[in-house]
């Protein structure tokens, strides 16, 4: 009996009437004109119910989308709109948004999710739909600047593109062609596309890319790396049977939304959810187990958990054996034993025999039978355990890598890597296509940003600049923040401040930002740049076991093009004159060397047109034809041109569960003229094969014959493996042992500088590196819903300790006093923090000098006064943010006046010796406010932090006295930018970089 | 893609069963004039907008929840649950799943799926989902709802032309499929019918929900209502209006809404049995819903002598 008679089915009455004559030919009637509307192209079912099966706009609707006006009812008021996608700009989930452009003002009314987007899938966070905000902010920066006081005076005149692009690229030019290189260099804040800025120095022959990542996840990515060569971890939430989350920030601020979506998917099938976080933060309070341990006892307890899982026999020995270098382990460590698995089984016992329930306990304050009840749900999650550590422990602590190496140790052990419900590396899930000009690596070494004492540094030791400015080790004649506020988002800011107003140290400063900011203000320059609807990126992050890119575009840009207008410059359609960063530097590099006899010139024209300058659409339409597997194809099926489809949709999957890629077995037409190491990696003298993916991820070494790293031997058959130098999992790192640090070459236990043995009578934590889900780093204050949502960062102190202290009251001041300083806020007396610490959240304490009055308050920016005698500095707020008059009537709806303390500037430099992260936690003395005290006072003196910075900066083992091969750094480990391979060399060019 | 944002295209074998009770959904969807085609197609006159927010947006809000609901507001536990055959078969619900025009689709939808089955047990499953849809969130309410629209419109009206082909439409839906032998769960597990002697509170409570007083009234109701009573009729929520009624003239309003319910009770009874005699479709989710209106009616007609001694 065929199934689709509907008679038949079940539900039907058998026998039943035959239906009234007229309904069936009023059925048959609807039928036919539907068919003939569509069959003109047009919509029979023009509103609602054409969507209702459907949870957003359907993209066939997307031109020409129909809202009635909620402010309007009982009146239906229609709005017509077209949604345009792009990507949120606001953290770096990349989110994808509509857009929902007015067809009859082209203006954008608001951003909603795009459902087109495979990663945030319609979803946003807070942050998303608050980009109007940023868009409509009645105090943004619309036009370029120049200065026309003395630095930090507050003093502007409004300049043209051309006059700043000829002043800026003068400079430029004479530096690269009198050999100074070294003194041009970008500070990234929030990352644009994925290796845009390194190309475009990387034309210039410069070494001068500079980021954010050492004050924000290198510690994290540091644990990462030396495991499998790659610095980020993707766990696959959505699949876990257990998810570990040593989290005060991904899961639970900033960039949270795709991660947060797929833990609440796991949750609601039943996965345990565990937070290792001091403070309880929101992930926390969704949490089955919440462990709030002493600050940076992290991997103690981490190990314990691992220690279980080997004594109780639950490791999964069989991956162990195929994926560990246990061999190369023994071989180094234990020479003189038997070189089995079951001697390295016996000495993985052995290693971590000290980490017992009680040990961890007594380090980490947390009950030993809580720890045990964790461990034995963390064991029985087999390959489902799904685990990430970014900031909070690993970005706090000395030693805070070994959070998230330790916690990586325990996926390992249960041989949940790139397992359904595991944790993969992230390059398997990301997808960072090959633009259509690549140019060599630069010929010269920053040692500002890569200095020799720190030669395992995962990123650019940027928060130290300062510092190695003072120390004379080099100048920098133009320097850039893009999307950055180093005053602000930095430790010790009044030291950057120090440099940036000292041209002696900084020759020209030039700000790339959409808003008003700390460091702006001491700039020579301020460039307008553009929101997440006013620029182009390409983007591709890790949020589960796939691959998608996603395409931020101007909307209105878009949305005029959609009109058949032809828009050649984002400046005809963004606000004012702001532009976007890839115009802008194309044009930048095109005056830098305008006939081409710098050889800079061609990596920023066009390759249809010879001789004239690439463009936007050039660009992207290359990269998405020729980069993107899949898209062209899927574009075609559409009509549309890949730039098309992108444009339409916003974003693209490439592929779905890739899996164990590790596990791949090498194809034999790649294993030609091949040798193998003594512990099994494999070396291939064929070339390696074209792919369009340039993610990141570690370069291991060839062999002594230069053949090429292209697998390793396991149970007889060559697979691919991790890109580390021994081809599998580092439980041992070469590396580190090699470099000065054996001590620290397997999984460990670091104590950080606020154990308790290393603080002082008195002295307290002060965690800092929380975030709120509600605000982005230092674009907030123009963002008036999340202004409202959050404006302040009381101190969390425990009752217990407010009683000890003296604070009575939530709403007292305390004063916080770290090394160099101190800092005045409100106290929060909480449970939600445990004794012996205090928090203060990141985000808060924006500021405006007295006397810019260029600089609108906003609804987050105190105005406050500065003052400088010597190396003391005292910042003392005057005005309290107030209600205002603007174009926008909600800034006379302001009904807050506080907003917090600006923490960082009270808090020395403390770059890890081995990962060179920031270790944010502060040894403190908390005590209530003395006479005099005002909420906001800060108060440094920078001739400590001096004396800070010199102290840690003795912990390092540098290059020139570690080095095992007269390098400044293994060429395998990754790099945003890496120079050319002989730069690596400690006898390079420079003989100050051979260090001390 | 996106999944589920297509709209099915019709079948030669449906003779037109599916489109036609999609249109007729469009038309409670569509802002007038996105529902022309429809009604044009349909035979129906056009709509005027006025009309439509009238009816649709102020007067009889056509949302299962509104009628099955405890609070008689849209949303909560009734839209939910509508929301859930969408979420069991795996689709994302709308973001107002229990809108009559999105119960409709989605039935129109299921049974154009049905037939695009491949195996008897799909096909089966479809139907299950399609029945429960029916008789637990549509005939639950829409015959009353049905009932109250074109007793309150004008003969020819839209309004009047559309709830009598809808009306006719579903039984023949109705007489297609195996009636349910125990009440549905919205029915079942409905709240407490009026109390025996409530506070002005709570009688207001009961008086706006459907499913506690087994009856609708809407603001023309009131209006009328208003009128007969010799009343003023103050503007604003039905609850606020019936309060000011109550609280001006409690035994001619009380009466008035006795004889309401009575009215309702009839109307549940004739539906409840068939045009030639016989047990009409659903004729214990009928029979329910006439014992709750007689209920009110006596309560009510309880509280008018009292009202009325006052």
């Amino acid at each position: 009996m065929p199934a689709s008679d509907p008679k038949d089915s079940r539900s039907e009455k058998s026998g039943a009437a035959a239906p009234p004559a007229d309904l069936a030919s009023l059925g048959r009637r609807v039928s036919a004109a539907r068919a003939a509307t569509e069959a003109r192209g047009e919509k029979f079912y023009q509103g609602a119910s054409g969507t209702i099966l459907a949870a957003f706009p359907p993209p066939e609707r997307w031109d020409d989308w129909v809202e009635l006006d909620s402010r309007a009812w009982p009146e239906r008021v229609e709005h017509h709109s077209m949604l345009v996608p792009t990507t949120c700009f606001n953290c770096e989930s990349a989110c994808g948004l509509l857009a929902y452009v007015d067809r009859d003002t082209l203006r954008v009314r608001k951003f909603e999710g795009n459902p087109a987007h495979p990663g945030s899938r319609g979803k946003n966070c807070a942050k998303g739909p608050s980009t109007i905000n940023q868009v409509t902010d009645p105090d943004r920066i619309l036009y370029p600047l120049r200065r026309a006081g003395k630095r930090g005076e507050g003093k502007w005149e409004r300049a043209t593109w051309d006059e700043a692009l000829d002043a800026i690229a003068a400079r430029i030019r004479k530096a690269i062609v009198e050999g100074r290189h070294n003194e041009i260099m970008i500070h990234i804040g929030r990352p644009g596309e994925d290796g845009f800025t390194e190309r475009v120095l990387a034309s210039w022959g410069v070494d001068g890319h500079n980021s954010h990542t050492n004050v924000c996840s290198s510690g994290g990515r540091t644990g990462f790396q030396f495991w499998t060569g790659i610095d980020r971890p993707s766990p696959d939430h959505a699949n876990a049977k257990v998810i570990f989350l040593i989290s005060s920030h991904l899961e639970t601020g900033h960039y949270f939304n795709p991660h947060a979506q797929r833990i609440t998917e796991a949750r609601a099938r039943g996965a345990k959810v565990i937070v290792v976080d001091v403070r309880l933060s929101n992930t926390a309070t969704h949490a089955d187990y919440w462990i709030s341990p002493r600050p940076g006892s992290e991997a103690a307890i981490n190990l314990a958990i691992a220690r279980h899982i080997i004594t109780t026999g639950r490791a999964n020995w069989d991956f162990i054996r195929q994926w560990y270098n246990w061999e190369e382990y023994l071989a180094a460590c234990r020479p003189d034993g038997p070189q089995t698995f079951e001697a390295f089984r016996d000495a993985l016992a052995e290693l971590y025999h000290e980490f017992t329930f009680e040990y961890a306990s007594a380090e980490s304050g947390v009950d030993a039978a809580v720890l045990a009840e964790v461990a034995e749900v963390v064991a029985g999650a087999g390959t489902a355990f799904s685990c990430h550590s970014w900031r909070s422990a690993a970005a706090a602590n000395l030693g805070g890598w070994q959070a998230s190496r330790t916690l990586f140790f325990i996926a390992t052990l249960l041989g949940a890597v790139a397992t359904p419900g595991g944790t993969f590396p992230n390059a398997y899930n990301k997808f960072v296509p090959k633009p259509i000009h690549t140019p060599p690596h630069p010929h010269v070494w920053q040692e500002l940003s890569w200095p020799v004492e720190y030669p395992l540094a995962q990123n650019e030791l940027s928060f130290l600049l300062p510092h190695f400015l003072k120390d004379g080790r080099g100048r920098l004649d133009t320097y850039f923040s893009r999307v950055y506020n180093p005053v602000w988002t930095n430790p010790d800011g009044m030291s950057w401040m120090e440099v940036l107003t000292d041209p002696d140290k900084v020759g020209c400063y030039v700000a790339l930002t959409p808003t008003w900011n700390e460091s702006a203000y001491f700039a020579d320059w301020v460039l307008p740049m553009g929101h997440a609807s006013e620029r182009h990126d390409t983007h591709s992050y890790e949020q589960y076991d796939g691959q998608w890119i996603g395409f931020r575009q101007p909307v209105l840009r878009a949305a005029r093009e959609r009109l058949g207008e032809t828009v050649t410059d984002t400046r005809q359609v963004n606000p004012g004159e702001v532009w976007e960063e890839n115009e802008f530097y194309i044009e930048l590099s095109w005056r830098i060397d305008p006939d081409g006899t710098l050889g800079i010139r061609q990596y920023h024209e066009s390759k249809a047109k010879p001789g004239t300058k690439l463009t936007v659409d050039e660009y992207y339409g290359w990269m998405f034809e020729n980069s993107v597997p899949g898209l062209p194809e899927a574009a075609a099926a559409e009509g549309l041109t890949p730039l098309g489809y992108m444009r339409r949709y916003g974003a693209f999957e490439i592929s779905a569960g890739l899996g164990a890629r590790y596990s791949e077995e090498v194809p034999d037409q790649e294993l030609t003229d091949v040798s193998v190491g003594p512990f099994g990696r494999v070396y291939t003298a064929s070339p390696k094969p074209a792919d369009s993916n340039i993610v990141p991820m570690g370069a291991p070494p060839a062999d002594e014959a230069g053949r090429r790293a292209v697998g390793v031997t396991v149970d007889g058959t060559v697979r691919r493996g991790f890109p580390t130098p021994s081809g599998r999992l580092e439980f041992y790192s070469s590396t580190i042992a090699g470099w000065g640090w054996p001590e620290h070459a397997v999984p460990g236990y670091i104590k950080s500088h606020v154990h308790p043995d290393n603080l002082a009578d008195g002295e307290m934590v002060l965690l800092s590196t929380f975030r709120l889900p509600t605000q982005i780093h230092t674009r907030s204050a123009n963002s008036k819903w999340l202004d409202e949502l959050s404006h302040t960062n009381p101190v969390w102190i425990n009752p217990s300790d407010a009683a000890r202290l003296g604070v009575s009251a939530t709403g007292d001041l305390v004063r916080v006093s770290t090394h160099i300083g101190y800092f005045v806020a409100k106290a929060w007396i909480t449970e939600g923090i445990r004794p012996g610490v205090v928090a203060c959240s990141h985000h808060m304490g924006r500021w405006k000098l007295l006397g810019h009055d260029q600089v609108r308050s906003g609804g987050m920016m105190a105005t406050v006064e500065l003052a400088r005698n010597g190396a003391e500095w005292d910042l003392r707020q005057r005005q309290q943010v107030k209600p205002y008059q603007s174009d926008d009537p909600d800034t006379m709806r302001i009904w807050w006046s506080d907003t917090g303390v600006h923490q960082n500037l009270t808090m020395p430099v403390h770059p890890d010796p081995i990962s060179g992260m920031h270790c944010w936690h502060q040894a403190v003395r908390v005590t209530p406010a003395q006479p005099g005290d005002r909420h906001g006072d800060v108060t440094v003196d920078t001739a400590k932090a001096r004396e800070v910075y010199k102290q840690w900066l003795a912990m390092t083992r540098p290059a020139g006295s570690f080095s095992p091969d007269g390098t400044r750094r293994p060429a395998w480990l990754m790099r945003p930018l890496k120079p050319a391979a002989e730069t690596f060399s400690l006898s390079f060019n420079d003989p100050a970089s051979t260090g001390s | 893609m996106i999944a589920g944002s297509q709209i099915e295209a019709p079948t030669a074998q449906d003779d037109g069963r599916w489109e036609l009770l999609r249109a007729l959904g469009s038309i409670a969807l569509e802002i007038p004039p996105a529902s022309d085609p429809a009604c044009e197609a349909l035979g129906l006159p056009a709509w005027e907008r006025y009309e439509h927010t009238n009816v649709f947006v102020l007067d009889l809000p056509p949302h299962a929840s509104v009628y099955l609901g405890g609070e008689g507001g849209i949303g909560g536990t009734i839209a939910d649950a509508a929301g859930g055959v969408w979420r069991a078969m795996g689709l994302v619900p709308p973001d107002e799943p229990d809108h009559l025009g999105a119960l409709l689709a989605l039935y129109a939808h299921l049974g154009e799926s049905t037939a695009r089955c491949a195996t008897r047990a799909a096909a089966d499953r479809l139907g299950h989902f399609r029945r429960v849809l029916l008789w637990e969130h549509l005939w639950t309410w829409c015959p009353s709802y049905l009932a109250a629209l074109g007793a309150s419109s004008p003969e020819r009206s839209p309004a009047n032309a559309w709830a009598g082909l809808l009306g006719t439409a579903l039984e023949r839906e109705a007489s297609l499929s195996e009636a349910p032998s125990v009440l549905p769960a919205s029915l079942g597990e409905a709240p407490a019918p009026i109390s025996v002697d409530p506070s002005l509170d709570e009688l207001l409570d009961t008086l706006t929900a459907t499913v506690r007083s087994g009856f609708i009234v809407t603001f023309t109701d009131l209006s009328a209502a208003a009128k007969q009573v010799g009343v003023g009729l103050r503007r604003g929520e039905r609850r606020f209006a019936l309060r000011s009624m109550l609280e001006q003239d409690p035994g001619g309003t009380l009466s008035w809404l006795a004889e309401h319910a009575r009215l309702w009770e009839s109307r549940h009874n004739a539906a409840s049995s068939g045009s030639d005699g016989t047990q009409g479709p659903g004729g214990i989710i009928n029979k329910w819903w006439a014992e709750r209106a007689g209920r009110t009616a006596a309560v009510l007609e309880a509280l008018a002598v009292t009202g009325r001694q006052r």
